[in-house]
């Protein structure tokens, strides 16, 4: 589900269907990594919105959480109350999801699951390998969510 | 010439009758027009959409077929790309199903999941899906999968851009 009206209002029908929130994490920068950082936003956003059309009956896509790339110590601190709220609130799972690997070693820090996917870029294919190479990636991600459901699930 | 001369009260009839036609007209026309309006209204929701794919490789197996069409959403036109599952039942009838999970929305997958093969398998919530769409009972999906209405043209499959959920069900 999106956070549009329309799909919030099936959610509030049916919340206990919906357990797993995911934010797609989109850096901002104004320095040399400018592109780079515009790269990784629009894959992110690109991968996270397909995503959610395949699993959209069970998990919530939480508007991308746009950071400062050289503030990562701050958008770490409000990343973790994003999470506890949601947490508290309603979410068995919270999913991040980012191109930008740094975020890898703050994953201690976060309870959920941060997923680090590559960026690729885009812009130079033309748009049928596109869709297929959005496809596989996924693919892969969705097979990450299924098994972490399938492991709490079997607990 | 002197014959062939319009009088005053000839003059007037005849730009009274022209004046009255064109407003006769101008208030039937728009009439006329509400009346056959559902005859000329292009057929909604029966435009065909070509696939790739040939009826003669349709199999008994269901296979995933992808098609695109536009989309007019308010203000921006959009490619949409639809997906169904085809296949031939048993009666040779060409059957295209929608994927999407009557649940909550998310896709199903053929044969995904090892404990139910050949079934539709919705991985969010384990609903379960027989071949021909039927929703298993025990399941979370209530209602069986929707069915795209197909033609035959040329050899090619042709789907229609909306499914419809299935009736007597």
């Amino acid at each position: 589900m999106k956070w549009v009206p329309t799909d919030i209002e099936t959610f509030a029908k049916s919340p206990e269907y919906v357990d797993t929130a995911v934010i797609p994490l989109l850096p901002v920068s104004f320095d040399e990594s400018i592109k780079e950082s515009a790269t990784m936003a629009e894959f992110t956003t690109l991968l996270t919105s397909q995503l959610e059309r395949q699993l959209q009956g069970r998990i919530l896509l939480i508007p991308g959480f746009s950071y400062l790339k050289a503030k990562k110590q701050e958008a770490l601190n409000v990343l973790v109350q994003w999470e506890q709220e949601m947490l508290d609130k309603h979410f068995k799972h919270v999913f991040f999801v980012t191109s930008e690997y740094d975020w890898k070693q703050h994953e201690a820090s976060l309870k959920g699951t941060l997923l680090w996917i590559p960026s690729l870029p885009l812009q130079h294919m033309d748009e049928k390998s596109r869709v297929s190479v959005m496809e596989d990636q996924v693919r892969q991600l969705m097979n990450l969510f299924i098994q972490k459901w399938r492991e709490q699930e079997s607990v | 010439m002197s014959e062939n001369r319009v009088s005053r009260r000839q003059f007037l009839n005849y730009t009274l009758l022209g004046v009255g036609g064109f407003m006769a007209a101008g208030m039937v026309m728009p009439m006329a027009r509400f009346a056959i309006d559902p005859v000329l209204k292009a057929n909604a929701g029966g435009d065909y959409v070509a696939t790739k794919l040939k009826v003669a490789e349709i199999t008994t197996e269901p296979q995933r077929v992808d098609f695109t069409f536009d989309q007019v959403d308010a203000w921006y036109e959009s490619e949409v790309t639809g997906t169904a599952w085809v296949y031939k039942n048993e009666n040779g009838e060409i059957i295209a199903l929608s994927p999407v999970c009557k649940h909550l929305g998310c896709t199903v997958d053929w044969n995904a999941d090892e404990s139910n093969p050949n079934r539709f398998f919705c991985p969010c919530h384990m609903g379960l899906y027989e071949k021909d769409g039927a929703n298993v009972p025990g399941t979370p999906p209530l209602a069986p999968l929707d069915v795209y209405p197909h033609q035959e043209k040329d050899g090619i499959l042709y789907l229609g851009s909306k499914a419809n959920p299935r009736e007597g069900a």
